[in-house]
């Protein structure tokens, strides 16, 4: 197995990945989203650093992964208790929430025109009566009012 | 313009439509032909790869980065939060599976350990917390869809094209005595001025673990003090800022019964 073509191979998959979270930080306003794009990005630069330390027959690319995973916990834990924060004072996970902290010479992002609620009716599973009928009706038992 | 910039180009056009049509923008015409788009921008950038030499490797090697690239986008474009998280589960396994096909056993395990053990359950967590009723109206729009696209298309294809460039051979000369690479061309090229080194194959050996701890707590002693500090202090910081929040709402909604 080439490990040149192995190494060119995984490096264009991180920067795949990498672009991907990219997109992700910038398009999403949800904020747990973006924290979750930004986490692929780290995914993307450890597939590159796991390739240029098998290339180069060194340890130091997985070392250093192991430390992405390390600060990646402690980032995970700190943003998620601002998130939860930010949520519990503004009432929503929006990041359009929070700009009014913009500097004074910027626009805000003014919502155009909303989106319609897509009502899709959840289909569940019907399960066929067998066995001793039931005292109950069908209709309450299979009804689920929220999941 | 060769044809490899020519494939180049018109795969970075359709992985910019595409991701433009799979990112929610409140209308929900054009998912299907974005996957279509997205797909075959996926396909040329992969045609432009170099083979791996054995069938096997090829097959295993293209099934995972297949699922890990194709849950990638699912994450990033999917509008339920839920389904989001699940498909960043999705991209972790292929990552890790990566990881494994590189001999690298024991992040391949850490990372579905740390990440879906932990992360991945603090998100569905925050998320049932603070979203409980699901689809909200932020989900389904963004910011900026066109630009982000255009632009994360754009940074595929330029990378791509960077790699495929350092990676292409060049006209070099060695010369034995001096032990110098003179390129030709003029630019040092790291990588292909190079033999590739001769392999001890300490990496792909079976005490691998052995190497890996011997070198992180040997080496890396400082640095492995330092993680595990940088945890507490994290730990300590998310507990105090958890903690904080309560008090001062109620001494404000005391103040105001006051």
């Amino acid at each position: 197995m080439g490990e040149l073509q192995l190494l060119q191979n995984y490096l264009v998959v991180g920067a795949m990945l990498f672009s991907i979270g990219l997109v992700g930080m910038l398009t999403r306003r949800n904020m747990i989203i973006m924290f979750l794009a930004v986490e692929m990005m780290l995914q993307g630069v450890s597939i590159s650093l796991v390739a240029w330390s098998r290339f180069h027959n060194d340890w130091g690319g997985q070392i250093l992964v192991i430390f992405i995973l390390t600060v990646a916990a402690c980032e995970a834990a700190i943003a998620m208790v601002l998130v939860l924060m930010l949520f519990y004072r503004s009432g929503r996970l929006d990041i359009a929430a929070w700009q009014n902290l913009r500097e004074s010479n910027q626009t805000a992002f003014v919502d155009t025109e909303l989106p319609e609620a897509e009502i899709e009716e959840p289909q569940w599973p019907a399960l066929a009566p067998s066995g001793i009928e039931p005292v109950q009706p069908v209709e309450q038992m299979v009804h689920r009012s929220h999941v | 313009m060769t044809q490899t910039q020519s494939v180049m180009l018109v795969a970075t056009l359709l992985a910019a439509v595409g991701l433009w049509l799979l990112l929610p923008r409140g209308e929900g015409w054009g998912r299907k032909l974005g996957i279509l788009l997205a797909l075959a921008s996926l396909g040329l950038f992969a045609s432009r790869l170099p083979r791996l030499g054995s069938t096997s490797a090829e097959v295993i090697f293209w099934f995972l980065a297949a699922v890990t690239v194709m849950s990638a986008v699912c994450a990033v474009t999917l509008k339920s939060p839920v389904y989001c998280a699940i498909w960043f589960a999705m991209t972790l396994l292929g990552t890790s599976g990566l990881f494994l096909f590189q001999g690298a056993q024991f992040l391949g395990v850490a990372t579905i350990v740390v990440y879906a053990g932990a992360i991945l359950v603090t998100f569905l967590f925050v998320l049932m917390l603070a979203q409980p009723e699901g689809h909200a109206y932020y989900d389904r729009v963004s910011w900026e869809a066109l630009v982000s696209a255009c632009v994360g298309a754009v940074m595929i294809g330029i990378l791509t094209m960077v790699i495929g460039d350092a990676f292409a051979p060049k006209s070099f000369t060695v010369d034995e005595t001096e032990k110098y690479v003179t390129l030709t061309d003029g630019i040092v090229d790291p990588i292909a001025g190079r033999e590739v080194p001769q392999r001890t194959d300490e990496i792909l050996s079976d005490r691998h673990m052995d190497h890996l701890g011997t070198q992180l707590f040997s080496r890396h002693l400082i640095a492995v003090e330092v993680a595990g500090t940088m945890l507490l202090a994290a730990l300590v910081g998310a507990v105090s800022i958890a903690i904080q929040s309560k008090p001062l709402a109620r001494s404000a909604g005391g103040a105001r019964h006051g």
